[in-house]
Parts: structure tokens; C-alpha cells; sequence
């Protein structure tokens, strides 16, 4: 009698017992940034896979049911947070109903937390504002720092959640580490040739960036986050770029160019389409090495 | 974005011609000036959001949580207001309700927030100047069951059929397809009880399976009063069924083929009224009730479709939905009636006819919307109803859509129905609706 209910027991506990440390995590991403690089930690210890796309506007990616489908047997889900992923992300987590990538679950990882965040509003903010997010600018990914904090989140969260390859996590990350110090040195011209120099961006993502490479934002397209740009802003924006001599209108591959040619007609100034994210010009960055070098390497000419 | 670009270029246009005429004008430099002043200030207000952050020129070295606590450390609920504002400009008399020409169709108070480890909860309330107040959606949501199980407990929009699972301001036209209002309710058909859901993918794309039972399948209709509670067995309880089947067709296009089923017991009319006796009380006595109603089964079958698209890189600016819906509702021609008692007890005196749908009902819709800029969209919809309020003689109506959203939080529509009913006569109806809602961000429904 005994013995049968050991044999039950035994049963019980394969049937429900926590997946096998030997199996791969499975990794899902908000962004491709966070892909890139949850893989270069994760090497062959982790499959990942992204939801959103690099040249796709990370404010408004829609929640697909197939996305569902990723996430419903993820064992970590990593997210850029700082409200970025608000309109979609709430959907895709309750439709996939698993309680490891859950709000306090052990796989739910906000990248945001580990990351000095800027434009952070004090005081009472509303939505006269524009889509101001509470928590702080979260387009975080373009300075190198922070690609160096999201490495050291991802070797903590698989070596929790996966220690017996601990020590390959460890690795991967110094690699990461170093592989992005040695790129960084390869920039130096570049940064020297954008410091300091006046530029307009589109929306607030390049502020990181900016903040990273001195660039001076004199500028923006939209008169306040997430506005689109109205007649009179645009009107002021081409003032601002005669008074500064801004060099470029940097923006993302899925914003509306031809409002950039306005500008750009009146002015002469050089219009730049950046890829804010890995992928966001297919073939061009297929990495977070590359993205940073092009995006640094494009300015830096049309600047200099 | 054409829009914009043209009054962008006039503006242009004109503020450069202005400038060559009277270079040196005291209006046009300050117009100038205060405008680069704007733009000043959007920058300055980056800066001042950004002074947040202590010395943002010094790279921090690694912070364990820079960004402090909880941002909702009082753990409070998401508290939202939407306000549905509804102009009837019809040529020949306001077509609302309550015959206004301005209205306040509904505002909707929602109270959201994760009850404990293992519920959400959700609260909708519903407030009009017809309905008053009512409990729209009451529900608790289930977040850790395994399986991919998920488990609703109260009152929540039923899941038959597409549209019907969307809240009347969310959708893209300013009222439901006729097929749903004159088959299902005008507002949303909702139920109480028990929603069981699993989603599953044995062929590689993503399927769910929705299942309910209700306390019943419609409110009790006015005026109407029947021998027995409808839900006095456990037959007369509500039950409904989907199955939702979507496919990714490429990276911007996707497709949605779903169906459903739902059947349950609901009052009808009989010809006149009758006095039953009826058990009552708590001491088992019969006692004579006025009876105008019976109890009939109606069950209704829906398939639906839809086609979006919307290419990822262009996204912002340009997407495209097809949907379309067909109902069928079958209703039972010959329920039990109840038996009528003369005055003053003297045995059966009669049986009542039956008044109810002799016959059964089929509608559709198809609803096409295609984004033009940013911020704005077109859609038409062609709906085609069977009309249970005319014994089944058919409703065809033609709209068209001008959406346009200021921001993710307004949205101003206008509308033209063309609406051709069972006597055969054309109306026109003309609709303005503004909707505007407070609280935090919600996600965006698929
Ligand atoms: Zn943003």
C-alpha cells in the first residue's frame, strides 16, 4: 500500500514538476535591442525570439494572437518597460496565461528597473503633456552604458533562474562587455565629430543617444511627445534649424518623411533616417554592435 | 498626412510670401518669434522633464534600482471615465432613443486592478439618461490557473461573434451592426455567470475555445411576465460557445474565422392576458398571477471574419480591416403554454395563444476601414437584418465613416446611414459622435 502511494507520488511529482534544468530557457523580448542582446548572454543556452520588429514603431505594435502563442510557454519575458509597451503589452499577457511571465512571476523581467532613467517628470504631469510616460523617457537602448546594464540584467536573471550554466552566462556577458568597449574605441572620431553639434529630432527616443554622443537636440518634429507635427510647429522648427544651423533631422524609418522634406526644402537641411533599434534597416543592422556604429557613423558624416 | 502636408505647405507658402513682401514688419517677426518660441519651449520641457535625473552628464556607474519605489505604492485601482457624446442631425427628426438631437449617449465608469494571487477584477458602470445606472461588466478574471485556463466569474459582454465582445464607443462606427442590435442587444448583449477559455495550437496557429453558461440569454423584456422564472430549471440557464481560429498570412496581414453558438430560454408574448395559478410564497400555495408570457428556447449560430492589414514599417499611417458577420436565429414555435384558471377558481377555463416568433431570423453585416493619414480613417458598412420588431420583413442600411482621433484618448466620428426598412422607404440619418476617456492608458483591443 505503501509502496503504491510512493509510486503515485512519484508520478505526481514528474508529471508536475518544474521544468528540467537541462532544457533551454525560452526567452521573449518586447524589442529586437533586448533580443540581440538576451541572445549574445544567452548563447546556446537560451532560444529567444522578439516581438516587435526594428522598423516598426514600438509605441504601437498590435497584440496579435500568434504573439500569444510565444509567450504562453516563455520562461522569461523581458521588456523594455517605462510605459512603453502599455498599449499592447497588458493583452498579450493575460491572453497567454502563464503565470511565469506575470507581473511577479519569476520570468517577468522590467529592463527598466536597472537603467538611469531621463526625462523622468516631477511635480504633476497631465496629458496636455502629450503622451508623456510617468516613469521617464524609455527609449533607454541607444547608449552604450545601457546596453552594458541590460547584459549584466540578462547574466542575473538566467543564472536565477537556470544556475547550472552560470558560468557560460558569466562568460558571455564579460565577452558582450568587451566586444562593446573594443566598438566603442572604433566611434571615438565619430563622437568627436558629433559633440556639441546642433541636430532636430523627430521624437524624444534620441535622447539617450544625445545624452551618449553630445549631440545637441536644438529641436523636435513633434511639438510635444507623440504629437504628430502640426503647420505652426514646423513653421518654428524651420526658424530654430536657420538660427542654429542644424546639421540633420534625425528620425526613425517609420515616420512620415515627406514632412522632414518641408523642412528640409526650406532649409537645406540634411535629413537622416536612423534605425533606432536592431534590424530597423534590414541587413544593414543586424546586431546592437552594428546598429550603434551606424547610427554613430551616419551622424558623425552628416554633421561633420 | 496629406492634409497636413498641404495646410503645412500653404502655411509655408504664405509665411514666406509675407516675409518677401514686408520683410520687416513688426507682426510677422513676432509671429516668427513667438512660434521659435514654442519650440523652445517643447525643448525646454524635455530639459525640465529630464532635470529629473540627478546630473544627467555623469554616467552613473551601475545603480540596483535607480528609479526608486513602487510607482503605486497605495495599491490603488485604475479609475476610468468615458464619455460617449452622440449628435443626431437626421433630416427628418432625431433617430435617438430618447429623441435628443445632443446626448449624452453614456458615460462608462470602470474600476480595474489584480484582486489578490490569483484574480483581476473588473468593474463597468454604465450611466444614460434611459438606463440610469446599470452594472455593465462585473467580473473576476483568473490569472493563475495552468494550462493555458482562464476563468471569468460574473457579468461580462457575452463572447458570440466579433463586434459584440467590443464596447459601443471602441468601435469604429458609432453604433453596433443592425444584426447584432436587432438579434443579440443594442448596446452589447452581455451575461452573467461563468466564462471558461482555453487557448490551444495542435495546427501551429493559435485557436481558443470560449465557453459560458449564463444565467440567462437576455434581460427580462418590459412588460412582459411569465408563469415560472425562466431560469427556474437549470435548462432555462444560458450556455454559449466559440471557437476563435487565427492565422498570420504575412508579416502585415492576418485573418480571423471564428464561430459561435448560443442557446437558452427567453419570455415571449401570448396573445392576451391570462390568470394562472402559480406557486408562491414560502408555504407551497398556488396563487393567481397575471401572466402575459411564456417561455420559449431560441438559439443563435454566428460566423465571422476578419481580414487586417497593416504593413509594420508604414503602420502609422496606413491599415485596412474587413470584417463581416452572419447571424442565424432559430426560435422554438411551439413552447408549453401555461393553462388558464377562470375568476374565482373554477378550474381551466382556456389556453392562451402563443404571440412569439413564429419564424427564424438571419442577418449580416460587412464593414470595411481603411486608415488615410496619422490620425484618421474611412469605413462603410452594409448591414442586411431579418427584423424580429417587424415579424422578420428585412432592414438594409448603408453607412459611411469619417474617424478621426486628436489624440489616443479622443475620438470625433461622422456618419451618414442610408436605412431602407420594411415599408420600403429610404431615411437618411446623420450622426456625430465624440467619445473621450480619462484614466490611465489602456491597452489597444485587437
Ligand atoms: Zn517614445
Amino acid at each position: 500500500m505503501i509502496r503504491r502511494i510512493h509510486i503515485l507520488l512519484l508520478a505526481a511529482a514528474l508529471v508536475y514538476a518544474p521544468r528540467v534544468a537541462s532544457a533551454q530557457l525560452r526567452v521573449v523580448t518586447s524589442t529586437t535591442d533586448l533580443y540581440d542582446i538576451a541572445k549574445a548572454v544567452g548563447g546556446n543556452k537560451i532560444t529567444a525570439t522578439h516581438i516587435g520588429e526594428g522598423y516598426q514603431d514600438p509605441h504601437f505594435i498590435e497584440a496579435k494572437p500568434s504573439f500569444v502563442l510565444q509567450l504562453r510557454s516563455a520562461d522569461v519575458w523581458a521588456f523594455v518597460g517605462l510605459d512603453l509597451e502599455i498599449g499592447w503589452m497588458p493583452l498579450l499577457l493575460e491572453g497567454a496565461r502563464n503565470t511565469r511571465i506575470r507581473q511577479g512571476g519569476s520570468g517577468y523581467l522590467d529592463v527598466s528597473t536597472v537603467i538611469p532613467v531621463l526625462d523622468r517628470p516631477q511635480g504633476n504631469i497631465d496629458r496636455s503633456m502629450g503622451d508623456v510616460h510617468a516613469g521617464g523617457n524609455p527609449h533607454y537602448w541607444l547608449d552604450p552604458q545601457n546596453g552594458r546594464r541590460i547584459a549584466r540584467l540578462f547574466k542575473t536573471k538566467f543564472t536565477q533562474l537556470d544556475p547550472t550554466n552560470s558560468s557560460a552566462y558569466d562568460a558571455n556577458a564579460r565577452a558582450f562587455e568587451a566586444r562593446l568597449n573594443a566598438a566603442e574605441k572604433g566611434w571615438q572620431a565619430d563622437l568627436a565629430a558629433i559633440k556639441g553639434k546642433p541636430v532636430v529630432a523627430w521624437h524624444t527616443s534620441w535622447r539617450y543617444f544625445a545624452e551618449y554622443n553630445g549631440m545637441n537636440i536644438v529641436a523636435f518634429m513633434e511639438p510635444k511627445p507623440g504629437v504628430p507635427p502640426s503647420p505652426s510647429h514646423l513653421y518654428g522648427v524651420i526658424q530654430t534649424v536657420k538660427r542654429t544651423g542644424a546639421k540633420a533631422i534625425i528620425m526613425e524609418p517609420f515616420y512620415d518623411r515627406k514632412v522632414a522634406d518641408l523642412v528640409s526644402k526650406q532649409t537645406g537641411i540634411k535629413i537622416l533616417i536612423l534605425p533606432p533599434s536592431v534590424g530597423g534597416i534590414p541587413g544593414a543592422v543586424p546586431d546592437y554592435f552594428s546598429l550603434m556604429r551606424y547610427d554613430m557613423s551616419q551622424l558623425a558624416n552628416a554633421v561633420r | 498626412m496629406r492634409i497636413t502636408r498641404y495646410f503645412a505647405t500653404c502655411l509655408l507658402l504664405v509665411a514666406s510670401a509675407a516675409r518677401a513682401q514686408q520683410p520687416d514688419t513688426i507682426r510677422s517677426r513676432s509671429k516668427a518669434d513667438s512660434i521659435a518660441k514654442a519650440v523652445r519651449d517643447s525643448v525646454e520641457l524635455m530639459n525640465a522633464l529630464g532635470a529629473a535625473v540627478a546630473d544627467t552628464t555623469q554616467r552613473p556607474t551601475v545603480p540596483l534600482r535607480p528609479q526608486g519605489g513602487s510607482t503605486n505604492p497605495r495599491l490603488l485601482p485604475d479609475f476610468s471615465a468615458v464619455g460617449d457624446l452622440v449628435g443626431d442631425l437626421s433630416p427628418k427628426g432625431s433617430t435617438q432613443p430618447d429623441h435628443s438631437r445632443l446626448g449624452v449617449r453614456e458615460v462608462e465608469l470602470s474600476v480595474q486592478a489584480v484582486v489578490d494571487p490569483y484574480f483581476r477584477g473588473d468593474v463597468f458602470l454604465g450611466i444614460s439618461d434611459l438606463e440610469k445606472i446599470s452594472i455593465e461588466q462585473a467580473f473576476l478574471t483568473t490569472t493563475s490557473l495552468p494550462n493555458q485556463l482562464e476563468l471569468k466569474i460574473g457579468r461580462f459582454l457575452l463572447p458570440f461573434g466579433k463586434q459584440n465582445l467590443t464596447h459601443r464607443h471602441d468601435l469604429h462606427a458609432i453604433e453596433y451592426p443592425y444584426v447584432l442590435q436587432k438579434l443579440l442587444s443594442d448596446d452589447g448583449l452581455k451575461g452573467t455567470g461563468l466564462w471558461g477559455s482555453r487557448v490551444f495550437a495542435p495546427f501551429g496557429f493559435f485557436q481558443e475555445i470560449q465557453l459560458t453558461a449564463i444565467d440567462r440569454i437576455s434581460p427580462a423584456t418590459d412588460g412582459l411576465t411569465t408563469a415560472e422564472d425562466v431560469n427556474k430549471s437549470l435548462g432555462g440557464l444560458g450556455f454559449s460557445a466559440r471557437l476563435r481560429n487565427y492565422v498570420d498570412v504575412s508579416e502585415a496581414a492576418n485573418v480571423e474565422l471564428s464561430f459561435s453558438a448560443m442557446t437558452g430560454k427567453r419570455d415571449q408574448p401570448l396573445d392576451a392576458t391570462y390568470t394562472t395559478l402559480v406557486k408562491g410564497g414560502s408555504n407551497s400555495q398556488f396563487v393567481p398571477r397575471d401572466v402575459n408570457a411564456t417561455i420559449a428556447r431560441q438559439s443563435t449560430f454566428g460566423v465571422d471574419f476578419t481580414y487586417r492589414w497593416r504593413p509594420l514599417q508604414q503602420g502609422l499611417y496606413e491599415s485596412f480591416i474587413l470584417q463581416s458577420e452572419v447571424m442565424h436565429q432559430r426560435n422554438e414555435r411551439n413552447p408549453a403554454l401555461p393553462v388558464a384558471e377562470c375568476p374565482f377558481g373554477a378550474g381551466t377555463c382556456g389556453v392562451p395563444a402563443y404571440a412569439g416568433p413564429a419564424r427564424d431570423y438571419t442577418g449580416a453585416y460587412v464593414f470595411a476601414r481603411y486608415q488615410t493619414g496619422q490620425r484618421r480613417f474611412i469605413g462603410a458598412r452594409y448591414d442586411y437584418v431579418q427584423n424580429p420588431e417587424t415579424n422578420g420583413r428585412t432592414l438594409n442600411a448603408g453607412s459611411v465613416y469619417l474617424e478621426w482621433f486628436p489624440s489616443e484618448f479622443t475620438k470625433l466620428m461622422a456618419g451618414y446611414e442610408g436605412l431602407k426598412s420594411a415599408d420600403a422607404t429610404l431615411s437618411n440619418r446623420l450622426l456625430l459622435q465624440a467619445v473621450f476617456s480619462m484614466g490611465p492608458h489602456k491597452p489597444h483591443p485587437f
